[in-house]
C-alpha cells in the first residue's frame, strides 16, 4: 500500500490556500489545509475542501467536443483547435474583434494567463479579457 | 524513537507508520514504509498536529488488514480509544508511539495543547464568546445575552463542514449534517444554531477536545469551548469521561443489555 | 435512552442561552388528570419565557439587538484595552 501526502496550491481562486492532498496507490482520495501556510493558516472553504473530488470526477471533460446540429460530438485535438479558428475568424470578421470576449481561469497557471491576454489584445484584438479570481 | 520505528517495520509489526516530515519546508504528515527504512531519519517531531487517526481511519476502510504505527500526543491517544470504541480501528493493529508533542507551557486553553487559539478581538469579547473563555465565563452572562452571543458566532459561519472533515473522530458515512430532511444543506448562512448544535450534539461523548475544529474553523467560532461544554455535560450526567476508558459511550444504543435482554415470560 | 438525551439537551440549551423550553414527563393514558396539570403548567411556563427567540431571527435584527446591549455588556463583560493586550 502506498500512502503519499503532497503539499500543493487550492486551484479554485486567486487566494492561493496551501492543501495537502492524501493520495493512496496513486489515487487522490483527501485534502487537507496546511496548517504552516501563510496564507490560509490550517483553514479552507468548503470548494478547498473538496479538491480532490474533481480530479477524480466522472463529469470532468477529457477529451474536446463539438457540437454540431445540437449534439456533441468527439473530435480529434487538431480538428477541434481548427474549428475554433475558423469560428472566430468568422466572427470577427463578421462582427469585429469586440463580439469576442475572453475570460481566463485561477486552474492554469500563470504564464498560461498571461499568453491568454496577449492572444486576446495582439491577436484577437480586444481588451475583453478577464480572470474569473480578480477577487 | 527512529530505530524503534525502524525495528517495527522491519520485523513486520506494522506494515506503514504515520510520522511528519519536513518537505518543502512545511513538517507534513508523511507515511513511511517498509520500503526506505532510511526515510525514518527524517522524522521529526514538534508542534505540529494533523489528524493522523483519521488518516487510519481512512486507511483501514481501504485496507482492513493493515498495520499501522503512528506518532501521538495526548490527545491522539483518545482519539485512537474513541475509534476503539466504535470499531473504527482495533487496538491490535495499531501501534501508538508516544511522540513529544505537548511541550508546551500553553496550558490555561487546554489541559494538554501546546496549541493556540487565535486571539479574541475587542468586537468578539463585546459581541461576542470571548475563543479563551472557561465554560464558567461563558455562563456568567444572562440567558439572553447568552443566546446573543452564540447566535453572534454562529451566524458567522461560511458552512464549509472544515469542523466535521478535520475531526479524528468523526467517521460515519453519512453525515446528518448533509441530510436535506435535518438541515438545510443548500442555504447560506446556514441555518443557526441547528448546523452548529447538531454537531455539537453529536460530539457528546465523542469529542476528545483537540483543538482542530477551532483551528480549521474560518469564521473562528468557538466550537471548542461549545463541544468542551457538550462533554462536560456527558461527564456531570453520567460519568463518561471521552476516550479515557474503553467503554460505550452513554448514547450508544448498540449493547445496552435492556432492550437485548429476554422476556421472562418468553424464558419460562 | 430518552430520559438521558432529554437531560443532555436540557442542559445544552442551557448553555446557549434557551433553557426552560424543554420538558420531559412520563404520563399514562389512564393519567387525565396529570396531563392536564402538566400541559398547564409547561403552557405557563413557556408563557412566561416569551416568544421562542429564533422565530423572525435574522443578522438585522442581530445587529440591531447587539447594537442596543452594547451600552451595557461593554461595561460588564469587556475588559479595558490595557488588559486585553495582558491576557493574549
Amino acid at each position: 500500500m502506498e500512502c503519499k501526502f503532497v503539499p500543493s496550491v487550492c486551484s479554485y481562486c486567486g487566494t492561493g490556500c496551501g492543501v495537502i492532498f492524501q493520495v493512496l496507490d496513486g489515487k487522490l482520495v483527501g485534502t487537507l489545509p496546511m496548517k504552516t501556510h501563510p496564507v490560509n493558516e490550517g483553514k479552507l472553504c468548503i470548494k478547498g475542501w473538496n479538491l480532490h473530488e474533481y480530479v477524480n470526477s466522472f463529469l470532468r471533460l477529457k477529451y474536446p467536443l463539438v457540437k454540431t446540429f445540437g449534439r456533441f460530438i468527439k473530435v480529434r485535438w487538431d480538428e477541434a483547435l481548427q474549428i475554433t479558428a475558423d469560428r472566430f475568424k468568422e466572427i470577427i470578421e463578421t462582427h469585429g474583434p469586440d463580439s469576442v470576449g475572453v475570460l481566463v481561469s485561477a486552474k492554469i497557471t500563470n504564464e498560461e494567463n498571461y499568453l491568454a491576454q496577449k492572444f486576446t489584445r495582439a491577436v484577437i484584438g480586444t481588451n475583453n479579457v478577464d480572470h474569473c479570481a480578480r477577487l | 524513537m527512529k530505530n524503534k520505528i525502524k525495528e517495527w517495520l522491519k520485523s513486520g509489526q506494522i506494515d506503514i507508520f504515520l510520522g511528519y516530515k519536513t518537505l518543502q519546508g512545511h513538517p507534513l504528515p508523511h507515511a513511511f514504509g517498509k520500503d526506505n527504512l532510511e526515510d525514518i531519519d527524517t522524522l521529526i517531531t514538534g508542534s505540529n498536529y494533523y489528524p493522523l487517526e483519521k488518516i487510519a481511519t481512512k486507511l483501514v476502510a481501504e485496507k482492513p488488514d493493515i498495520k499501522i504505527g503512528m506518532i501521538t500526543q495526548d490527545h491522539s491517544q483518545r482519539a485512537l480509544n474513541v475509534l476503539y470504541i466504535w470499531n473504527q480501528l482495533d487496538p491490535e493493529n495499531i501501534k501508538p508511539l508516544k511522540g513529544d508533542g505537548c511541550s508546551s507551557n500553553l496550558k490555561e486553553h487546554a489541559d494538554d495543547s501546546h496549541r493556540e487559539a487565535g486571539k479574541s478581538g475587542q468586537f468578539k469579547k463585546q459581541f461576542g464568546m470571548n475563543t479563551h473563555a472557561s465554560i464558567e465565563e461563558a455562563e456568567i452572562f444572562a440567558q439572553q445575552e447568552r443566546f446573543q452571543r452564540w447566535m453572534y458566532e454562529f451566524q458567522k459561519c461560511i458552512k464549509c463542514y472544515g469542523c466535521r472533515n478535520i475531526c479524528p473522530v468523526c467517521f460515519c458515512k453519512q453525515c446528518s449534517l448533509e441530510h436535506s430532511n435535518l438541515i438545510g444543506t443548500g442555504s447560506l448562512p446556514p441555518e443557526a444554531p441547528i448546523y452548529h448544535l447538531v454537531r455539537a450534539v453529536h460530539m457528546a461523548g465523542r469529542c476528545i477536545d483537540c483543538g482542530l475544529c477551532e483551528e480549521a474553523c474560518p469564521a473562528d467560532i468557538p466550537l471548542r469551548l461549545l463541544y468542551r461544554k457538550v462533554n462536560a455535560i456527558v461527564t456531570e450526567l453520567f460519568d463518561y469521561e471521552t476516550g479515557s476508558r474503553l467503554d460505550q459511550s452513554p448514547f450508544s444504543i448498540i449493547g445496552e443489555s435492556i432492550t437485548l435482554k429476554l422476556k421472562p415470560i418468553a424464558a419460562a | 435512552m430518552t430520559i438521558k438525551r432529554i437531560n443532555f439537551l436540557q442542559e445544552l440549551l442551557e448553555f446557549m442561552g434557551l433553557g426552560g423550553r424543554l420538558h420531559l414527563e412520563w404520563i399514562s393514558s389512564a393519567e387525565a388528570q396529570k396531563f392536564v396539570q402538566v400541559v398547564k403548567e409547561f403552557t405557563e411556563k413557556i408563557r412566561h419565557l416569551g416568544p421562542n427567540p429564533l422565530r423572525g431571527f435574522t443578522l438585522n435584527n442581530l445587529t440591531l439587538d447587539v447594537g442596543a446591549a452594547a451600552g451595557t455588556a461593554a461595561k460588564t463583560a469587556c475588559p479595558e484595552p490595557k488588559e486585553t493586550v495582558a491576557q493574549n
